[in-house]
């Protein structure tokens, strides 16, 4: 009866470390979750604040008609990969457009800043100064909030792929690690610099 | 005076002490049916093989198998609650997170989240609280809510989809008072060990349940073999745990309702209180009553979590809540003319108090409370800040910025040095934005200051644990900049810390260590000199101050200390050591501040801030001063 004893009790306390195992899982992946969120609500207002550019752009540029499209189409884009990732954070192909596309976005505005140089009266139009820098502030925000995502995604892939926890925790619904969210190097090169 | 912080903190620690009784019944009770449950299945001979009749050899006295079920029991219910508890250790965020709670960012552009954290907000400003993170249950139709946590430090509120969409602005900030009242009175942290204890009852009914589907699987494989009794004696053990586990459960739900009930009325009260408003919470709970989902929450944690939320989460035989209508009956005097003095009566006194209130004396009085003229004034109040300031305040990024800027000194020189340090460590575009906030930050009062640490708070809770290490140097650094550090300096860190430690690092909740103040005596004579020397243009007036502040204390041996044995450093370590004082004895240390301070009838704004920085430290949320209120 004694070692009955004895051996519930490690059962007991194996089973206490395994839903501890568990719990821990779960906490890290809603902090990263939660973390995606802050990225979505800069992203956004990011995607917002680019047709008002555009717009105004278009009064001073008629000739650069390309470069104005090629920044919309990346925005629409951008923002349709901002929709399917935010969906599901998990999802690695998604998180990788979005990455994909907003990197493409940025390069697509660095292009039209490089191309404003040539027109000094848009340079000095009130609302678009207002504007770029309203735009530089929240690419910062963003950079600031992808560092929180992925600093809480690398916890999360650090603690899965630890053992024991990498032997139970695709038997626990988190079969691989989150992705990063990278946005590719071309565009970083090219993130809008805005110089008035 | 119908709430008083100090006396329910005592009483919410004296329910423990109910609980713990009511935990040792249950678990004697448990031990004795398991007990005499062991005898029948060890007394089990077997059928008689020619008359099929059941042979038994019960030996009612057997100190073997007593002590082996003694183990057994508090092997399981103590490792159950234990293993609770210690999951419960990450405080307010892991319970709401635990029950499916979704964190609202304070940048949210929800209007109904945008609501509801501006109420959260200007609660927690009234109260002198700093604000706590708000999780929205999603999945949850019905109308509740809850606030969970060890130390305002620490609390969250969650709150129901049906909850922040269902009700108009009055009735939120009423369920929300009613949770601040949760908060303030200490219920939360009986709330959490409440849970790891019934989880340690109940498991014994889970472990059954276990037993009893594995003996059905075994007893499938064994049926072949014949006369095998293992089979058998497992499904009876599983069965009999599981009986055993329904006691477990009718003892849990009567802890829970015995614990529960009364609060509910009170913290119902205390709502009209804060917010002289009984139509708000009426309005609410009426909506609960005329709702099909009402106040049920589906989540499968609710068992465990029940007597936390605002109304009855789950149907049960002994309620953790009183029934609707009569909660409503003490809160609407139409509703029944009987009961209407009952409710009349803490709106009244509440409406008396915020005005009589006279002095910093008051405000320790009020310590733990918020009055109509408290939530008047911190919606003022917040509305006072500049909207750069609360745009910045209310995201993770921006509200760096507002830090780093509230430390920035006036002299350009120092100035230079801490804007050399942010170019070089802080991120892309934060000195800017500092720099930005400066003109603005630098001309506020020292009570907006103060209310801006509070409001920053939930934002900088979302960094990341590499951003909250960055973002801690980076303020150590910009106070060290001049090589000293002011009052403001360090009430700013001090509660920064106080707050923001809990979500980024293991924190150890505060105990009673202390009973008497005679014991702490030496840490008292650092609070009270340092109190003094920053009132003080000469040592008389020191010496005044402390003296006043000692007879409140009735410690007769106390001396005013030097300057130098009381700098801002001794006084860190006071407050380590007091943080152990019961609460009551809490409360009388923070009288004998406010009489120290007001004895020379002026009071500084760094006066203000040490003592609002101690009351924090010490866990005592203090309300602002009322403008207009006299300081003496």
């Amino acid at each position: 009866m004694i070692t009955g004893l004895v051996l519930l009790g490690i059962v007991l306390a194996l089973v206490a470390f395994v839903v501890g195992i568990y719990n821990k899982l779960v906490t890290y992946s809603n902090r990263y979750k939660n973390a995606f969120a802050q990225i979505e609500v800069q992203l956004k207002r990011r995607h917002d604040l680019i047709p008002n550019l555009v717009e105004t752009a278009k009064g001073y540029m008629a000739h650069e008609r390309e470069t104005l499209d090629a920044v919309i189409s990346a925005r629409n884009q951008a923002s349709a990969g901002l929709e399917r990732a935010a969906g599901d954070p998990t999802n690695a192909d998604a998180v990788k457009g979005l990455g994909n596309a907003e990197g493409a976005l940025s390069g697509a505005v660095g292009r039209l800043f490089a191309v404003m140089e040539a027109y000094p009266d848009l340079k000095a139009n009130q609302n678009m100064m207002q504007l770029s820098e309203e735009l530089t502030s929240t690419e910062n925000k963003v950079s600031f909030a992808r560092q929180a995502f992925n600093d809480a995604v690398t916890a999360y892939n650090i603690y899965r792929q630890s053992f024991p926890t990498v032997a139970l925790a695709g038997m626990f619904g988190h079969p691989s690690d989150a992705t990063l969210l990278e946005f590719d190097s071309e565009a970083i090169a090219e993130a809008p610099k805005v110089s008035f | 005076m119908a709430t008083n912080f100090f006396e329910n903190q005592d009483r919410a620690r004296k329910k423990t002490g109910l609980l713990v009784f009511f935990f040792g019944a249950a678990v004697i009770a448990i031990l004795a049916t398991l007990y005499a449950f062991a005898v029948f299945v060890v007394g089990f001979q077997g059928q008689d093989p020619s008359t099929g009749a059941m042979r038994w050899n019960l030996d009612w006295w057997s100190p073997e198998l007593l002590s082996q079920v003694v183990l057994f029991t508090l092997l399981i219910v103590g490792g159950g609650s234990l293993y609770k508890i210690a999951q419960l250790r990450g405080g307010g965020s892991a319970v709401a997170e635990g029950l499916g709670g979704r964190l609202l960012h304070a940048n949210t552009v929800d209007p109904n989240e945008r609501k509801l954290l501006n109420v959260v907000e200007e609660m927690a400003i009234a109260s002198g609280t700093a604000t706590p993170p708000v999780y929205l249950l999603d999945g949850e139709a019905g109308i509740n809510a809850f606030a969970a946590g060890f130390t305002p430090n620490d609390a969250a509120i969650g709150v129901t989809r049906g909850c922040a969409e269902g009700l108009t602005r009055d009735e939120l900030q009423g369920v929300i008072a009613h949770e601040f009242s949760h908060i303030l009175s200490g219920d939360m942290r009986l709330n959490l060990r409440l849970i790891g204890v019934i989880h340690g009852i109940l498991i014994i009914g889970i472990l059954g349940y276990w037993l009893l589907r594995s003996a059905a699987w075994s007893g499938a494989g064994h049926r072949r073999g014949g006369r095998d009794n293992s089979g058998a004696v497992l499904l009876a053990v599983g069965f009999g745990l599981m009986v055993i586990g329904f006691l477990g459960t009718f003892f849990g739900n009567l802890i829970k309702a015995s614990v529960s009930r009364q609060r509910e009325f009170f913290a119902d009260a205390s709502a009209v209180q804060f917010t002289r408003n009984p139509d708000g919470i009426a309005g609410a709970l009426k909506k609960i009553g005329g709702l099909a989902a009402g106040s049920r929450i589906e989540h499968p944690s609710a068992p465990e979590a029940s007597h936390m939320f605002f109304g009855r989460a789950l149907p049960s035989l002994f309620s953790t809540h009183p029934p609707l209508e009569e909660r409503i009956r003490r809160l609407d005097p139409s509703f029944d003319q009987q009961l209407a003095e009952s409710a009349a009566e803490p709106a009244a006194a509440g409406a008396v108090s915020g005005f009589a209130a006279g002095s910093l004396g008051a405000a320790v009085d009020q310590i733990g409370e918020a009055t109509p003229a408290h939530v008047d004034q911190a919606a003022r109040l917040i509305s006072s800040l500049p909207a750069a300031i609360t745009e910045a305040a209310h995201e993770t990024w921006g509200a760096r910025a507002v830090i780093y800027a509230l430390l920035f000194a006036s002299e350009q020189s120092v100035r230079r040095n801490q804007f050399d340090w942010l170019e070089r460590y802080a991120d892309d575009g934060v000195l800017e934005e500092s720099e930005r906030l400066f003109p603005m930050v630098s001309r506020l009062t020292a009570t907006q200051r103060l209310t801006l640490i509070d409001l920053v708070i939930p934002a900088l809770r979302e960094l990341s644990l590499p951003q909250y290490h960055a973002f801690k140097d980076n303020v150590g650094a910009l106070i060290a900049a001049d090589r000293k550090i002011d009052v403001f300096e360090w009430t700013l860190q001090r509660i920064l810390l106080q707050h923001l430690a809990p979500a980024f690092e293991p924190v150890r909740p505060s105990r009673v260590r202390f009973r008497s103040l005679e014991r702490v005596a030496p840490a008292c004579a650092v609070v009270l000199s340092t109190l003094a020397w920053a009132g003080a243009r000469t040592r008389t007036a020191a010496e005044t101050a402390f003296a006043h502040g000692a007879h409140e204390l009735e410690l007769s041996d106390l001396r005013l200390l030097e300057p130098e044995q009381s700098g801002l450093d001794d006084l860190d370590g006071a407050l380590v050591v007091l943080d152990g004082l019961a609460p009551l004895r809490k409360r009388d240390l923070l009288h004998a501040c406010a009489v120290a301070v007001g004895a020379d009838h002026e009071i500084a704004d760094r006066e203000a801030e040490l003592v609002r920085a101690t009351a924090d430290s010490l866990g005592c949320p203090m309300p602002p001063l009322l403008a207009g209120q006299s300081l003496v």
